[in-house]
């Protein structure tokens, strides 16, 4: 018995079963000599295209642009929605929504209601976890 | 005894709206309430008797429930090809 115990562990230390994803990137890269490559390189995390902050500010301030109540020229990042922007608490709403849209987030009533200038936006997005 | 609804309510209210105009998946339709809704916030913002305020806030509740079956009925019927107002331009 205590032979068999002693025999177990390094039975299961020899033993190696080729995980699928491995196989079918071998085949793939039989075929495609950049597919292992490519296939190896990618991100462990799902959350591999996580935004920067750039790209956040950037993306915030295109759709404020777009919006049709909105001075382009007055957009920048520092802007508050009402005192800047000159808009007033339903546009506020609707540009939320925008946002909402741009980034594919669900923001609830309680936090869109304190969104009303731009660095709490930027804040918000960046912080978030699922902006995409 | 009639209760005007608080800020909060009616811009709770608009979001909803919104929320459900976003839904549908008719680009005219989706734009259509979109825009009944920002029209109607705009035209009664400066309502000042109680009474129509919570008259015009009934009213939008009421919408708002129709709103969502109709969600419900237009997906079942949703066009096969995308307006050309959706598309990307190159």
């Amino acid at each position: 018995m205590a032979a068999a115990a002693a025999l177990r562990p390094a039975i299961l230390r020899r033993i190696r079963l080729s995980p699928s994803p491995a196989a079918a990137a071998g085949a793939a890269a039989a075929s495609q000599p950049n597919a292992l490559a490519r296939w190896l390189a990618r991100p462990m995390s799902s959350h591999d295209a996580h935004l920067t902050r750039d790209e956040v500010v950037d993306r915030l301030l295109d759709v404020l642009k777009c919006h049709p109540k909105v001075d382009p020229s007055k957009v920048s990042p520092e802007a508050h929605f009402e005192k800047d922007l000159g808009l007033d608490s339903l546009d506020t709403v609707e540009v939320v929504m925008a946002i909402e849209e741009e980034f594919k987030l669900e923001i609830p009533d309680q936090e869109a209601d304190k969104i009303d200038s731009l660095p709490l936006a930027i804040e918000y997005v960046a912080n978030h976890p699922m902006a995409a | 005894m009639v209760v005007a609804p608080t800020r909060a309510e009616a811009l709770s209210l608009f979001r909803s709206l919104l929320r459900t105009a976003r839904q549908f998946s008719d680009y005219n339709i989706r734009e259509y309430t979109r825009r009944r809704a920002a029209d109607a916030f705009r035209e009664n913002r400066a309502l000042g008797d109680v009474a129509a305020v919570a008259a015009a806030f009934a009213d939008g509740k009421k919408l708002l429930e129709v709103a969502k079956r109709q969600v419900v009925v237009y997906s079942l019927y949703a066009p096969k090809a995308k307006s050309i107002m959706e598309m990307k331009l190159q």
